[in-house]
């Protein structure tokens, strides 16, 4: 059967559980025999077929390539790799088996040819090498096989004491450690030269003798020969001259496809030789988003789900994708897409991402829906009554972002953000390493900086390249908080890398870039920082002292200090070293740096992060949209570090300015921007809000009447509220210390609890001066939307209200005073409306 | 009551199987939905096992040292035994260690599975992940507490919530991984109701749970009615799963308000104060005690934490340096504390003729180095390790599995905390093969096929 796409359609028609059709243009066409040929003439997309990888060299007698066969038909991709007929033009040259593998038979180049269905492609392969001496390597075959069949994992051999006295590094990081304890230990048991097939390395994974993790190789098979072919050839250890792997390839990179569809991965690595070559079997994959792709073994992707998913291909310590994505199947209208209004690259990039997605985004949301959202997102208030009405009957066309403008100059801009960043550098008093002073000197310090919008840049020097009083220079408190060198190298990279060192303090980690020699050169950056009490209770004096070092754990040896990425300092240097640090961590040269605050900021303004959670920028955690992520970091540095600067192209944006009512194309979409995504509002704002709409001020335990939860410097202050909408502790650098789910317990709190009943019922609060106002209910409830809601009431709103309140009035007039009932109704109408979803929640 | 799950998005999408195609291509000539159709098959697997079950499950937050608990080694050198030295108990030939006098009178009543091991990261938050969702969060999917899962199949059996936590969800221990204690992706409204007080206080109530007295109950309605008027259902709440989460955290919250059944089951003071004492008046004992409360209210599981942290607290994790546990920590305050509750906790439910029908489980999240390490302490162990299993069916008295000589590894009878899992889904009447909405809709079976109930804890 050599009909794929025909294949393809009756799978479309009663496939596994396929309902609709996305395609339903292309496929009923592909059933007739001559439709390739008529499309071609009618100008429409016609089935095209390549082969992948674009170039193939084959070098040495081992040496083989898996090709794809990738067919594309209007834009969606199918691997047809088991579907097409493969042949080689020259067979003595290199041989293609009917799954696209090409093998070398002799030096020179073939031409390899892929036919399906009156479409065809070619690929030219040079073999060179044939002849030449072929030695499996310990480094770069043996090592492998070990990770591949999982041996050197944390859970077997890899585990930090080994397994039954057998003890492999972690996915082979130390490929001499791992020979040794092949070849040395166990009295040369493991390997044995004089009797190949005697050798423990193979007897155990073969179960061929009793081995705890089962059988992890079978006879025959690539992996045995490769094993059992080495020790023949007498285990040959690593050597300095192996290459290293320098880089991976996978292919496809990025495809779309159809729903159910199923794609091989073919991975190659290149060496630092200057080879190339196909490592497939022997790389590891994982899907990132197991809804939409998953992957075996092997390397085949099927596609479970619509969307977008990246496959993660790991070798060696080498780390790539390949992003796999399925359209979604609405129908998006070209003419739509080119109305839509562009204020900026972002919404260019966003726009180009929704339209290969075929999502249709959302249009732009009314001015209520903006300015309230405005008003939370860049400041964590609401708009006054006032301010709603003033900004309502603006009639200019420019009064978004001049409104943003304002908003980014109001000091309660200035109070949010320093919350925000205070979140990030844990400022508080929890850890016990802050006193009062300290926690105040290191808090407005933070705040003095969003005020006047210190460059990123700048304010990351300030904590790493200075020395002094921690009271003259608050920013110094980063080093009272944090105090050894591995606290400090952690969460530095945490909190302005978005990089988790963690797992390197131990060992290299498979998915992690850095390597255990890195964290320990990164951590000896700190290790010669002093700390002597200054003249009064919260002051400190930090300063670079002249001797210090942390060793490495393995060699007890200390490392140069070296920034991850940066040039390495020698040990007997006098420069300081958290100044090199200071120097390396906020340049140009540590991508890391701006796209940590990116994503973070990013993120105080959409539900969901460019990745997420938005604070692990590891390689392996792909972002949802790239190429976006990379035109902010771009702006972003290019404005100067500037975080006003970014806050204004996101707010301005068109993408920011959607309506959250979602369309029937966008509803189940989560992360391409297509509308704006409700967010619970965070558990400091809410508080806020409900005091600034009572007319009342909340009392913190130690702190001025008046003073508004997001102006507090620390987080350990008693609040069943705070606590209950999930303020985050400030003990580890994670954004997902802050919670916005939701509970009974909240609920519960809002019914019954003391915070909003207490406001509500509170003397001289805003529910008496709206009545001692005299205000008409009518009014009333319009100032009641106004200033909760940022809208006026409906008509069938007004109407309803007003008949309840009235009938509330009278129900009570026989039995309490007429003020009493009138207050107690207008009260209840204030819980009501402050519990509402309108009202927790930033839409 | 028991609702279908009918605001739940369910994409039937290309992984399903050709036999449920045929199913919802019927089902939908009859004119059911996609929700009734997997709330039906989730119903439809449940053959065996028992409707009555219930489950504490304690979480031994820390990871006890199987060498100073269970799966002593009084023969090993003395680096590989440690400071404690095991006691006899109630049934010849089982011993466990000193530090639980109490349990070992009660050894008939329990089992001891002593060859666990699991084969993820030696990291807290795996072995939580494991023991109360089966599987490990991976590729951006969480999966729910067994708790929710019968939450969600089940539904409340009165006015309390199918599933409580008590007192606080495990807080961080190391690596940002959650604990496994939400419903994952069955959504938040199956998430547990958790305490968020600590039951040995000496003013403890449920926060929260009555109107102040300045409220009369005409406003509470009044305020409930009103909310809903100005509360507008548009679509733009609908799409977000945690605004229409708010709305029913609302009504539950309602609903436990006005009930009398749940306020006594919180009411600890209607213990006597021998009773409170006897379960030690400690935060984990007093929660055994009301978990035993709760449970006798129609609470379907309780889960209690321990500790809700093994940072600056002494707990299971015993390193043996700051900011950890010392190993003393055990025979000082943690080895009592556990004997206590948990020892009160079983002589209650089978004095009360409770203990057929309710579950009780004792785990931490792995083991500890068979080799003291120089610090005094031991670290991680996922290797091998033991853990406690009681009522519901199970027969006590007996030791399942064992380790080699030194507690490293498994010997025989290994177990894998998804067999656990798989073991409680089994007696709470719930098929293996019964499937939950995970991402998008997508079939998943509760456990991972092939995943088997460990049947010799029930012969």
């Amino acid at each position: 059967m050599r009909y794929p796409l025909a294949r393809a359609a009756l799978e479309g028609r009663d496939g596994p559980g396929r309902i609709r059709n996305p395609f339903p243009m292309t496929i009923p066409r592909l059933i007739v025999p001559a439709a390739a040929a008529c499309w071609t003439v009618a100008g429409l997309a016609a089935a095209d077929l390549h082969i992948l990888p674009p170039s193939v060299a084959l070098d040495g007698p081992y040496a083989h390539q898996q090709l794809l066969a990738q067919g594309t038909t209007e834009g969606v991709q199918a691997d047809w790799t088991e579907s097409v007929e493969w042949s080689s033009d020259a067979p003595t040259v290199a041989s293609v088996d009917a799954g696209g593998v090409v093998r070398p038979v002799s030096d020179g180049t073939a031409l390899i040819r892929a036919q399906a269905d009156g479409v065809e492609a070619t690929r030219m392969v040079e073999v060179s090498g044939v002849d030449e001496q072929f030695a499996w390597s310990f480094r770069k075959h043996v090592i492998p096989v070990l990770t591949k069949k999982s041996c050197n994992s944390g859970s077997c051999h890899g585990a930090a004491a080994g397994k039954n006295g057998f003890k492999l590094t972690l996915r082979g990081y130390d490929p001499s450690a791992d020979y040794v304890s092949l070849t040395r230990e166990a009295t040369a048991r493991r390997i044995s030269l004089a009797e190949p097939a005697s050798s423990l390395f193979l007897l155990k994974p073969t179960m061929a003798l009793a081995h705890g993790g089962g059988q992890r190789i079978v006879v025959p098979s690539l992996e045995y020969q490769v094993l059992s072919e080495w020790i023949a050839a007498g285990a040959p250890g690593p050597t300095n001259e192996d290459p290293d792997v320098v880089g991976l390839e996978v292919y496809p990179r990025e495809a779309t496809l159809a729903p159910g569809a199923r794609q091989r991965l073919v991975v190659r690595a290149r060496y630092s030789d200057g080879r190339v070559e196909d490592i497939s079997r022997w790389a590891r994959y994982s899907s990132t988003n197991a809804a939409v792709a998953e992957v075996n073994d092997s390397g085949v992707a099927t596609m479970v789900g619509r969307g977008e998913a990246a496959i993660t291909v790991a070798y060696a310590t080498s780390v790539l994708y390949a992003r796999l994505s399925v359209p979604h199947d609405g129908e998006i209208s070209e003419e739509d897409f080119g109305r839509l209004s562009i204020n900026n690259f972002i919404d260019e990039i966003v726009l180009r991402k929704l339209r290969e997605l075929r999502i249709a985004p959302s249009g732009l949301a009314s001015d209520s829906a903006f300015l309230r959202r405005a008003y939370l997102d860049a400041a964590g208030i609401l708009p006054s009554a006032g301010e709603v009405e003033e900004f309502l009957s603006d009639a200019s066309p420019d009064k978004r972002s001049r409104l943003v403008d304002q908003l980014l100059e109001r000091p309660e801009f200035a109070d949010y953000w320093a919350y925000k960043w205070s979140d990030l550098l844990l400022v508080s008093t929890n850890s016990g390493h802050l006193n009062r002073t300290a926690l105040w000197d290191f808090y407005n310090w933070i705040r003095d900086a969003v005020e006047t919008n210190r460059p990123w840049d700048q304010f990351a020097r300030e904590i790493f390249a200075s020395s002094g009083s921690s009271r003259e220079n608050g920013a110094l408190n980063y080093f009272v908080l944090h105090k050894d060198p591995i606290a400090l190298a952690e969460n530095t990279t945490q909190a302005f890398m978005g990089q988790t060192l963690t797992c390197a303090r131990c060992h290299n980690h498979p998915l992690e870039k850095w390597t255990q020699e890195q964290y320990y050169r990164f951590a000896n950056l700190f290790a010669r920082i002093g700390i002597k009490s200054g003249d009064e209770p919260g002051d400190s004096l930090i300063f670079a002292k002249d001797f210090g070092d942390i060793p490495h754990p393995r060699t007890g040896e200390p490392l140069p200090p070296t920034p991850l990425e940066g040039e390495e300092l020698p040990l007997d240097s006098a420069t300081d070293r958290k100044v090199h640090l200071a120097e390396w961590l906020s340049s140009d040269a540590n991508p890391h740096f701006a796209r940590n605050v990116v994503s973070r900021v990013w993120a105080a303004f959409f539900a969901r992060g460019l990745v997420e959670p938005p604070d692990d920028l590891r390689a392996t955690n792909p972002s949802s949209n790239e190429e976006l992520f990379e035109a902010l970091v771009r702006d972003f540095v290019g404005s100067g570090y500037d975080v006003k600067h970014l806050i204004r192209r996101i707010m301005n944006s068109a993408t920011y300015q959607r309506s959250s009512a979602p369309n029937a194309s966008n509803e189940r979409d989560d992360r391409y921007y297509s509308r704006y995504q409700v967010k619970r509002l965070p558990a400091e704002v809410i508080l806020d809000a409900m005091s600034s709409i009572s007319g009342t001020e909340s009392r913190f335990d130690g702190y001025p009447v008046g003073m508004r939860a997001i102006q507090l410097p620390d987080v350990q202050i008693e609040s069943r509220f705070l606590e209950s909408f999930g303020r985050p502790p400030r003990l580890v650098c994670d954004v997902e210390e802050r919670s916005d789910d939701p509970s009974i317990a909240q609920a519960l709190h809002v019914i019954n609890g003391e915070t909003l009943n207490g406001k509500l019922r509170a003397e001289g609060n805003n529910v008496a001066a709206l009545l001692a106002l005299g205000l008409s209910d009518r009014r009333i409830v319009e100032h009641l939307f106004l200033s909760a809601y940022s809208r006026y009431p409906t008509e069938s709103e007004h109407s309803r209200i007003l008949d309840e309140l009235r009938q509330a009035r009278d129900d009570r007039d026989g039995r309490q005073p007429r003020g009493r009932a009138g207050r107690e109704a207008v009260e209840d109408l204030m819980w009501a409306m402050l519990t509402t979803r309108e009202f927790l929640f930033n839409h | 009551m028991f609702r279908l799950d009918a605001d739940k998005t369910v994409e039937f999408c290309d992984g399903t199987r050709r036999r449920d195609f045929l199913h919802a291509g019927s089902l939908s000539l009859l004119g059911l939905g996609m929700s009734d159709f997997l709330q039906m098959r989730a119903q439809g697997a449940n053959t065996e096992g028992s409707d009555d079950i219930n489950v504490i499950m304690l979480m031994l937050v820390g990871g006890p040292s199987h060498l100073d608990t269970f799966d002593m080694k009084p023969e090993a050198p003395i680096e590989i035994r440690g400071p404690h030295r095991p006691i006899k108990t109630n049934v010849p030939g089982i011993e466990i260690c000193e530090i639980f006098p109490r349990m070992a009178r009660h050894a008939d009543k329990y089992a001891l599975l002593r060859g666990c091991y699991h084969n993820a990261a030696a990291v807290h938050a795996m072995g939580h992940q494991l023991f109360q969702t089966g599987r490990l969060s991976l590729g951006g999917m969480e999966h729910p507490h067994i708790g929710s899962v019968l939450g969600y199949i089940k539904g409340s059996r009165g006015d309390l919530p199918p599933h409580v936590l008590l007192p606080k969800i495990i807080g961080p221990t190391g690596g940002n991984f959650k604990p496994g204690q939400s419903a994952g992706y069955l959504g938040k409204r199956h998430d547990p109701f958790v305490l968020n007080a600590d039951p040995s206080a000496d003013d403890f109530k449920v926060p929260d749970m009555l109107p102040p007295p300045y409220l009369p109950g005409f406003r509470v309605d009044r305020r409930r009615d009103w909310r809903g008027i100005v509360d507008r259902a548009v679509s733009k709440f609908e799409t977000s799963q945690d605004a229409r989460l708010l709305d029913s955290t609302f009504h539950q919250a309602y609903t436990l308000m006005t009930s009398e059944k749940a306020r006594q089951a919180f009411d600890l003071q209607s213990e006597s104060a021998e009773t409170r004492t006897r379960y030690g008046g400690n935060r984990f004992g007093q929660s055994c005690l009301l978990a035993r409360r709760l449970v006798e209210s129609g609470v379907r599981f309780v889960t209690v934490n321990m500790f809700e942290t093994v940072f600056d607290e002494i707990t299971w994790d015993i390193h043996g340096s700051p900011p950890f546990s010392p190993i003393s920590g055990y025979r000082d305050l943690v080895g009592p504390m556990f004997d206590n509750a948990f020892t009160s906790l079983i002589e209650d439910l089978s004095d009360r003729g409770m203990l057929e029908s309710t579950m009780v489980l004792a785990l931490g999240e792995f083991g500890r180095t068979p080799k003291v390490n120089p610090a005094g302490g031991r670290d991680h162990w996922p290797q091998a390790w033991s853990i406690v299993a009681a009522g519901g069916g199970i027969q006590g008295g007996q030791v399942i599995g064992s380790t080699d000589k030194i507690g490293g590894a498994p010997k025989d009878r290994p177990v894998r905390p998804a067999e656990i899992v798989a073991t409680i889904y089994h007696r709470l009447g719930i098929g293996l093969e019964t499937e939950l909405p995970a991402a998008n809709g997508r079939p998943l079976p509760v456990v991972d096929r092939g995943v088997e109930p460990i049947h010799e804890l029930f012969s």
